[in-house]
């Protein structure tokens, strides 16, 4: 299991995810976080991380079909069960990275 | 120094590097101690100096206390486990932390210290049955300690983000006071110029200097266990290779999440990992006039009124650490970030009535651990964070930002009423950085895992020496206790097993 | 500054006629230093209490008639002292509750500003802030607002009316205000419908919801008048807030055995025992409450056994260290007062 890397599932709902909440940060920016997520999820205890790749995998999915900008945006706003805990780790890993590395960051994404 | 040893292994200052270890060889020791934290180190120094062969396994690397930015995400990266996101499953989960490197949580956590609280140990050996557990020794113990870790109040002026606690207490009348620290400082040093006297700095090379050995990026597999004598350990070095190391006593010291762990994989039975305990904790950030922040330190100053239901102190502060404070309502609160300099993040830390479970699961390296809060428990996390927010308003904050989602920004007090309204503790971050009470001690064998002095009930070489011991989260940082316990152990240890061969 | 003034020439008294007013008019018209009472009571009946003194002005109406406050501030100047009993806690809608208790002190507090009186007494409740989070925790003198349903809500507005005159800040004159705050209060001058309480209790059907370990402060109606003169008449209180309370908060187990202890002391018969609920009834009578108070309606019983799984605690240290109050009467004997005054009635318990 732990031979599955994280990335080509959560990079994708990461990179949108990111996109919709912080707007205005550049792509590589973006690119460094995500791929920063995708390092902390492959290091996740065990269940934690089985749990995480399974809803990953359905997100990922989730995306490859039409209206899947209103799905990002959904799953952004809405506090779910489970689904919500999800959501709720990507971004504390991007917003924890962004502003630690880029501490003068706008709300927005943008460089100072 | 680096050398060879006479057995042909490289060495540094008896830390053995494990790279260097030829696959297939297999070390022996009379002690093997499993980690190296508060509980470890202590209790392979005392061992090494009593004369023991001691053998330190560590899973973790060796990292040096300046190498790394405290409270980065590098240095969760290297010192914490899993990058510092480990959970405990529940409604709310709660967020945990472990130290995963030599030296365990000594070297990444507050360095506040606490010695021991007297009820609590009467508590303790009234409702577990322990023996022999003697207040008085356990506060000669915890002098030593003391002096050991240089621990003392900050020379000269503390922090912004402390003055504020001192502010918001004082003019409540609600009692605090500073908490002393393991730091040395340089002359005229004041709140940021200590150094911390984590384990690396102070025990491990006790233990070295005794003739102690240790292997770090080495994780313990299991015990072999039969017939409740354990005879060694299966090991896995970084590079994948496997080997037994054979010992005649184990302690097993890799926290309260580890050590129940190690022990269910290892096939031991008992009271172990059902009854963890930890403080959980809810935040908030203040935001006040002037430029606050101090981004690698920690307020020493606590607030105590209400103990030992709940407590309020000050968390590490750096801009990645606000952003995330405030993510819980960021189309609020995210304004606020550009002006991380005048902000500071507190948390109340609660005592609580709900335990958890750590269960070990075949096949994979790491347990389950869950864990619940009762309709008490989150009452008094509500309660808690809003006595704390009015703190904040009572310290000159002009805004406070509750980490919970939707929660209200409080400018004044009619806004803690919306904000106590709104609140749920499943709406909150709970975390905890303290956790303990999976293998309690103690002869009340419908409860405890140990007995008195750690040893595993059911086994006669198996102990254990880390909080796992502590019977229920003290209310306080643990850090002091566990350690004071730990003495007290290995000294009954060296009486009944003798001293070691030379 | 003095430790203590002396009585003021006049005392305004709102809620005169009311559990406290009354309990309060008995301590002031024994009182020979006090000159002149103007008092306010809702209805005409409620006069005959007064027995037509020549010292007690009685004003009728309704308080949350503007009219009405300011008829009973006529010739009221800065020799007088206020003190503002007057509220509903039991109404027959829940928008009483706001008319009363919020509009009502808002009217107070302008009119007393504006006569520029010495002090204004504010008599709040718990409510504002909710119960206790666990039985061992106890309200500390200043705690965040957590108003308990329509009562509380109505309660804590009224007391922001209050600090916001202190302040000053609308810019006008500030206002010399101590706001009292008292729990669950027994003793002498009780409505009729209290005796449901002695009455439950003769009977062994007291509700004793999740084993009684819940803490409830209370206070001795007398202890409570002695509070409110010691902050109308302590100089250093101003703008402040204090718990009034009996020395110390009783378990609900502790207060039915007493209760019951004191009657038969009295002479009446009491069948021992209590109607143990489990906690889920607290809750879903909890539940109940919110749901009929949202519709604007109210359920006097609902809300009580709402309340009674949950610890209502309290700490007089600041009101002891600053005001000097000692509560004088404890539970065993401030029942067993009340009981006879029920007697003495004529009212079935």
């Amino acid at each position: 299991m732990r031979s599955v890397p994280s990335a080509p599932l959560v990079g994708p709902f990461a990179d949108r995810l990111l996109a919709l909440d912080l707007p205005e940060l550049d792509r590589p920016r973006r690119a460094e976080v995500v791929a920063f997520a995708a390092r902390r999820v492959d290091g996740l205890p065990s269940i934690m991380r089985i749990g995480v790749l399974i809803i990953a995998t359905l997100f990922r999915v989730a995306l490859l079909v039409p209206g899947s900008s209103a799905f990002v945006r959904f799953v952004a706003r809405t506090p779910l069960p489970l689904f919500g805990e999800y959501v709720r780790l990507i971004r504390s890993l991007g917003y924890a990275y962004v502003w630690e590395t880029w501490p003068g960051t706008q709300p927005t994404g943008a460089a100072t | 120094m680096a050398g060879d040893a006479a057995d042909g292994r490289r060495y540094v200052s008896g830390l053995l590097d494990a790279a260097a270890i030829a696959a297939g060889d297999a070390l022996d020791a009379e002690v093997v101690v499993v980690g190296s934290g508060a509980g470890g180190a202590v209790t392979a120094a005392l061992l090494a100096e009593a004369g023991f062969d001691v053998l330190i396994v560590e899973e973790g690397p060796w990292v040096e206390q300046e190498s790394v930015r405290p409270f980065s995400l590098e240095q969760m990266d290297w010192q914490y486990r899993a990058g510092g996101v480990t959970v405990a499953l529940g409604l709310p989960s709660i967020a945990y932390t472990e130290g995963r490197c030599a030296g365990g949580g000594t070297e990444v956590n507050s360095g506040l210290y606490f010695r021991p609280p007297v009820d609590l140990i009467d508590r303790w050996t009234t409702d577990y049955q322990i023996k022999d557990l003697d207040p008085d020794e356990i506060a000669g113990i915890a002098d030593e300690v003391e002096q050991a870790l240089d621990v003392g109040k900050v020379p000269g002026r503390k922090t912004p983000g402390s003055e504020i606690l001192r502010r918001g207490a004082a003019a409540l009348g609600w009692r605090h006071s500073e908490i002393p620290r393991w730091m040395t400082y340089p002359p005229g040093g004041d709140a940021v110029t200590g150094k911390r006297q984590s384990m690396t700095r102070t025990y491990l090379p006790r233990a070295f200097a005794a003739g102690a050995r240790m292997v770090v990026d080495c994780r313990v597999d299991k015990l072999t266990v039969g017939k409740g004598v354990a005879t060694g350990l299966s090991v896995r070095y970084s590079d994948g290779t496997r080997s037994e190391i054979r010992c005649r006593h184990a302690i097993v010291c890799g926290g309260a999440i580890q050590t129940p762990a190690l022990l269910q994989r290892s096939g031991v039975r008992g009271r172990i990992g059902r009854s963890l305990a930890v403080h959980p904790t809810v935040k908030l950030s203040g935001r006040f006039a002037g430029e606050v922040n101090v981004p690698d330190d920690v307020p020493v100053h606590q607030v105590k009124e209400f103990a030992p239901d709940l407590s309020f102190g000050g968390s590490a502060s750096h801009p990645g650490l606000v952003a995330l404070a405030l993510s819980d309502h960021w189309a609020e609160f995210s304004r606020a970030i550009t002006e991380w300099r005048r902000i500071c993040i507190y948390y109340a830390a609660i005592t609580s009535e709900g335990r958890g479970v750590v269960q070990a699961v075949p096949g994979l390296r790491d347990p389950l651990v869950t864990y619940r809060l009762t309709h008490r428990d989150r009452e008094t996390l509500r309660s808690g964070l809003a006595r704390l927010a009015l703190l904040m308003l009572e310290a000159g904050a002009d805004e406070v930002y509750p980490s919970f989602r939707g929660a209200p920004v409080v400018r004044n007090r009619r806004d803690l009423a919306t904000m106590q309204q709104s609140f749920a503790a499943s709406k909150a971050s709970v975390m905890t950085v303290h956790l303990c009470s999976t293998v309690p001690m103690g002869e009340a064998l419908d409860r405890c895992g140990a007995d008195s002095f750690g040893r595993v009930h059911g086994t006669s070489n198996v102990w254990v020496n880390d909080a796992s011991l502590l019977p229920s989260a003290p209310g306080v940082n643990p850090q002091a206790t566990v350690m004071a316990f730990a003495i007290r152990n290995v000294r009954r240890f060296i009486e009944t097993n003798g001293r070691g061969d030379a | 500054m003095p430790e203590r003034w002396s009585t003021p020439e006049t005392t305004v008294v709102t809620g005169a006629a009311g559990w406290l007013g009354q309990a309060l008019m008995h301590r002031l018209r024994a009182d020979p230093a006090r000159a002149r009472l103007r008092v306010l009571v809702h209805d005409a009946s409620e006069t005959a209490v007064f027995d037509n003194a020549e010292n007690v002005n009685v004003i009728v109406g309704d308080i949350a008639d503007r009219a009405v406050v300011d008829a009973l501030f006529d010739g009221v100047g800065a020799d007088a002292d206020v003190i503002h009993t007057a509220g509903v806690i039991h109404p027959k809608r829940v928008s009483d509750f706001f008319d009363v208790n919020t509009t009502g002190t808002k009217h107070i507090v302008s009119a007393a500003r504006a006569a520029g009186v010495r002090r204004l007494v504010h008599v709040s409740s718990n409510s504002p802030f909710g119960t206790n989070a666990s039985a061992t925790d106890v309200f500390r003198n200043d705690e965040p607002y957590n108003p308990y349903y329509g009562y509380g809500q109505s309660k804590m507005e009224a007391e922001q009316a209050v600090f916001a005159a202190v302040a000053g800040e609308d810019g006008g004159a500030a206002l010399d205000a101590v706001v009292v705050r008292p729990p669950w209060f027994y003793g002498p001058f009780q409505p009729p419908r209290q005796t449901t309480f002695f009455r439950m209790v003769r009977k062994g059907k007291f509700p004793v919801i999740a084993g009684g370990h819940q803490r409830r402060s209370m206070v001795y109606v007398d202890n409570l008048v002695d509070g409110l003169l010691l902050a109308e008449l302590t100089p250093r209180a101003r703008g402040n807030g204090y718990w009034i309370a009996d020395a110390r908060p009783y378990q609900v187990t502790e207060i039915v055995e007493t209760v019951g202890r004191a009657l038969r002391d009295e002479g009446f018969s009491v069948k021992v025992g209590a109607l143990r609920l489990p906690a889920i009834a607290g809750r879903v009578a909890e539940v109940g409450d919110k749901l009929i108070q949202r519709t604007g309606r109210y359920q006097q019983q609902l809300h009580v056994l709402g309340e009674m799984d949950k610890t209502i605690a309290c700490d007089i240290s600041a009101a002891r260290r600053d005001l000097r109050y000692e509560p004088q009467v404890e539970l065993y004997e401030g029942m067993r007062r009340s009981i006879r005054w029920c007697v003495e009635q004529g009212l079935e318990l």
